[in-house]
C-alpha cells in the first residue's frame, strides 16, 4: 500500500523539519481526507487514561474547524473506536445513539455517515481519526474505504508516536545539560583538592549528577582553619539546591569567626526561616589550629567523625544536638554544644554514610571496619590526607556501576603540623638558651589572652578584667592599667553601640598580646566596615554627653590604628601601649 | 552597680557604688534625673565607685546640665581615686562642682 508509506514518510520529514507535532499532525489528517475523498475529517488524541481522561481534537479538516473539542473518553462514535481499539463504519450517524447531533446543528451541517479508525501502536491507542461524508460515488462509504482509512491511521499513529519519543529525548537531553552544569556548579563550590603539603583535605562522588553532600573550608585570618562537612537528606536537584544554600552560608557566616557551636546555630536560623518542608541537614562545623593541635568540634545530627588517635585508635565523636532543618522552637535553640580535641598529631575523619555504606563488592558494604582499615593502610604506605580519602572514594566508585549514596570525606591531618610545632619548639629552644647567656632578659612576644565574647554591653565586664589581670602582669602600675582597661573598655562599646548599631547577635574577638615591648590589643568585629573618617573625639570645652569614649582612647593609648580586617570583613582596630 | 538614695537638708543624695558601665549608666542617668525634681538639689556620693566609663560620665553630664537648667543644684562628692582620674582624662574636673565630702556638699547646697 503506496499511501500509508508515503503518510508515514511524509509526517516523519515532515516533523523533522518543523519540531511541531500539532502541525504535523494537522498536515496528516489534510492528506488523509484528500486520499479519502471527504467531507471533513478530525483527529483525536486521548490525554489521560482510559477511565476519566479526554479525547481532544488536535486536528481538524473540513467545514467546520472542532480543534479544542474535548469529549470524556469512551464517549461518543470516537470514544467508542478508542474504548475498542476497533475501527468501524457508520452508515447512518443521525440514528445512531452515541452521535452527537449539537455539533450539526449549531454549524449548519449534516453529518450522513462516519468512518473511524483507532490511532493505535502496537495495543496502545493514543486516539482515533474520524472522517465524514463521503463526496464521491453515491456517497456511501465502501469496505475498501475503511481499510484504506485504518492502514492511514496506523501510519499517523507510528508517526505520532515517532515524534512524541523524539520530543521527550530532546527534553531529556536539555534537562540532562541542565543538570550537568547544576553538577558543575556544585563542584565549584567545593575547595580545590590538596597537595601532598595539606593537613586538610575533601573529597565528594556524587552518586548522580548533583550531591546533597558537601564539604569545605577555609583559612581564618589567624591561621586557623575553618572546616564543614554536611549530609543534606535526600538525593537530586531539592538536595542539590538545598546543599548550596547551606555551603553558601557556611562560608558567608563562618567568615564572621563564630564558635562553631554559635556558626551551626546561625545556620539553622537561617535554614529553617524559608523552610524546605521536611528537608534537614545532617552537619559538622568545626576550627583546627595547626599552631597548637586545637580542634573545636560541633555536630548538629552529622554521623559520628572519627579521631585517629596518634596511639592508632579509632574514637567516634557521637552528635550532641539534632541535624539543621529542625525548627530552633522545637528543640529550645540555643548554640550547638561543642568539644575540644587535641590532635596531637592524629587526625580527623568526617564523611557521609554513603562512605561506610557503600559497596566494596555486590551487596558487600565497606562498613566501618573496612573504612578503618583503609585509613590504616594508606597511613602504612605514607599516602598524603588527600590521597589516603582518595583512595576510599576510588574504591567504593570503582567496585559496582553507579555509587549507592553520594560518598564524602573531609580529612584534618595534624601530622605535619606537629612536625613544624616540634621544629619551632627545638628552634625556640636552642634560641632560649642562646639567649639565656646574656644577662640582659630579652621581651617575650605573643598573645597573652584571646577572648571571643558577644558584642553586648554585659561582656564588657569579663574584657574589663582580662585587660586588668594582663596589664598588671606585663609591669604597668596601678594608674597605667586602669587606664588601659578604660580605653579598651571603650573601644569596645563603640563596637557594640556603633559598629553593631545596638544589635545583640554580633561577636568580637579580642586578642591581648606582646609585641616588641608592647602591650597590644586587636579588637576585631563582624559588623558593616565603619567609616574611619567619621570618628573623632568631641572638643574638651565642648561640655555635653557622650562623644567622650574615642578621647579616652587616644588619651591614653600610644598608638590607635584602624586595621584592614582580614579576608575585608568586619573591622580591626589595634591599640597599643608601650611598656 | 547600686545606687540609694537619701535626703539630708531638702538635699538628694545618690551614692553609686560598683562598677558603672555601659550596661549600667542607663540606671544612673534615670535614678539621677528622676531625683533633680525632688528638692534643692543631687549630691552624687561616688566614694564606693569602682570604675567608670564615658556613658557614666555621660549620665553625670546630663544631670548637671538638667539641674542647671531648672536651677537647682548638682555636686559630686567624696569622688575616688579611679572616677577622679576618669573625670581628668575627659578634663571635667574642672567643670563639676565637687566637695571633700557630702557634708560639706549638703551645706553649699542646701
Amino acid at each position: 500500500m503506496n499511501e500509508q508509506l508515503e503518510l508515514l514518510i511524509d509526517m516523519g520529514r515532515h516533523y523533522a523539519e518543523t519540531q511541531d507535532i500539532e502541525v504535523t499532525m494537522g498536515r496528516a489528517l489534510e492528506r488523509i481526507t484528500e486520499l479519502m475523498d471527504v467531507d471533513g475529517g478530525a483527529l483525536f488524541v486521548l490525554e489521560g487514561g482510559m477511565d476519566d481522561g479526554q479525547l481532544v481534537c488536535h486536528a481538524s479538516h473540513g467545514p467546520v474547524d472542532i480543534r479544542g473539542l474535548s469529549i470524556p473518553a469512551g464517549k461518543g462514535i470516537v470514544g467508542r473506536t478508542v474504548a475498542n481499539n476497533a475501527s468501524e463504519t457508520v452508515w447512518d450517524a443521525q440514528n445512531d445513539p452515541s452521535f452527537d447531533k449539537n455539533l450539526d446543528k449549531e454549524h449548519n451541517f449534516t453529518t450522513r455517515s462516519i468512518l473511524s479508525a483507532p490511532l493505535s501502536v502496537k495495543d496502545e491507542c493514543l486516539g482515533a481519526i474520524e472522517v465524514v461524508n463521503k463526496s464521491g460515488g453515491d456517497g456511501l462509504f465502501v469496505a475498501e474505504d475503511l481499510q484504506l482509512l485504518e492502514a492511514l491511521a496506523a501510519s499517523a499513529a507510528l508517526a505520532i508516536s515517532n515524534a512524541r519519543m523524539a520530543a521527550d529525548v530532546a527534553d531529556k537531553e536539555v534537562m540532562r545539560r541542565e543538570l550537568d552544569r547544576a553538577g558543575e556548579i556544585q563542584r565549584g563550590l567545593l575547595p580545590p583538592p590538596g597537595d601532598d603539603e595539606s593537613s586538610i583535605a575533601g573529597v565528594n562522588h556524587p552518586a548522580r549528577v548533583v550531591s546533597g553532600d558537601f564539604y569545605d573550608f577555609f583559612t581564618l585570618y589567624d591561621g586557623r582553619i575553618a572546616f564543614t562537612l554536611a549530609d543534606v537528606s535526600g538525593k537530586g536537584m531539592n538536595a542539590a539546591l538545598l546543599m548550596a544554600k547551606t555551603a553558601s552560608l557556611f562560608r558567608c557566616l563562618g567568615k564572621e569567626d563564630l564558635r562553631p557551636g554559635r556558626l551551626l546555630q546561625r545556620i539553622n536560623a537561617e535554614v529553617c526561616e524559608t523552610s524546605m518542608r521536611g528537608m534537614f541537614v545532617t552537619m559538622v562545623a568545626g576550627v583546627y589550629d595547626p599552631k597548637t593541635g586545637r580542634l573545636v568540634l560541633a555536630n548538629a545530627g552529622h554521623e559520628p567523625p572519627l579521631l585517629h588517635t596518634p596511639d592508632d585508635d579509632f574514637l567516634a565523636l557521637e552528635a550532641s544536638a539534632p541535624p539543621v532543618g529542625i525548627p530552633p522552637e522545637l528543640t529550645g535553640g540555643g548554640p550547638v554544644a561543642e568539644e575540644v580535641h587535641h590532635l596531637d598529631g592524629g587526625a580527623l575523619y568526617i564523611f557521609t554514610d554513603g562512605a561506610t555504606e557503600g559497596y566494596i563488592a555486590p551487596g558487600e558494604e565497606l562498613g566501618a571496619d573496612g573504612f578503618q582499615d583503609m585509613i590504616r593502610s594508606g597511613g602504612a604506605k605514607g599516602l598524603s590526607p588527600q590521597a589516603r580519602i582518595n583512595a576510599i572514594a576510588n574504591r567504593l566508585s570503582g567496585a559496582s556501576e553507579a555509587l549507592r549514596d553520594d560518598v564524602t570525606v573531609l580529612v584534618i591531618d595534624d601530622a605535619k603540623a606537629l612536625q613544624e610545632r616540634k621544629k619551632r619548639a627545638d628552634y625556640d629552644f636552642e634560641h632560649d638558651q642562646q639567649r639565656a647567656a646574656p644577662e640582659m632578659e630579652s621581651p617575650v612576644e605573643g598573645p597573652l589572652c584571646t577572648l571571643s565574647v558577644p558584642a553586648r554591653a554585659t561582656s564588657l565586664k569579663l574584657i574589663r578584667q582580662a585587660v586588668s589581670n594582663t596589664a598588671l602582669s606585663c609591669g604597668f602600675n596601678n594608674e597605667v592599667s586602669q587606664d588601659l582597661v578604660l580605653a579598651v573598655d571603650e573601644a569596645c562599646q563603640n563596637v557594640v553601640r556603633h559598629a553593631y548599631g545596638g544589635r545583640e547577635d554580633g561577636d568580637m574577638n579580642i586578642e591581648i598580646r606582646l609585641d616588641a615591648s608592647n602591650y597590644v590589643v586587636l579588637i576585631r568585629d563582624f559588623a558593616p566596615a565603619v567609616d574611619v573618617s567619621k570618628i573623632k573625639p568631641r572638643a574638651l570645652d565642648d561640655i555635653r554627653p557622650g562623644g567622650l569614649g574615642v578621647h579616652f582612647i587616644r588619651e591614653v593609648m600610644d598608638d590607635v590604628q584602624h586595621m584592614p580586617p582580614p579576608d575585608g570583613q568586619g573591622n580591626l582596630l589595634l591599640l597599643k601601649k608601650a611598656i | 552597680m547600686e545606687i540609694s538614695i537619701s535626703e539630708q537638708n531638702g538635699v538628694q543624695v545618690a551614692s553609686v557604688t560598683g562598677e558603672v558601665d555601659l550596661s549600667t549608666s542607663p540606671q544612673v542617668r534615670e535614678a539621677l534625673l528622676k531625683e533633680l525634681g525632688m528638692g534643692k538639689g543631687v549630691i552624687v556620693d561616688l566614694s564606693g565607685v569602682a570604675y567608670i566609663d564615658s556613658s557614666g560620665v555621660a549620665s553625670l553630664v546630663e544631670a548637671f546640665q538638667t539641674a542647671k537648667s531648672k536651677g537647682q543644684g548638682f555636686a559630686l562628692a567624696q569622688v575616688s581615686e579611679t572616677p577622679m582620674r576618669v573625670l581628668k582624662l575627659a578634663r571635667l574636673d574642672q567643670v563639676f562642682v565637687i566637695y571633700e565630702t557630702v557634708d560639706e556638699a549638703v551645706n553649699a547646697l542646701a
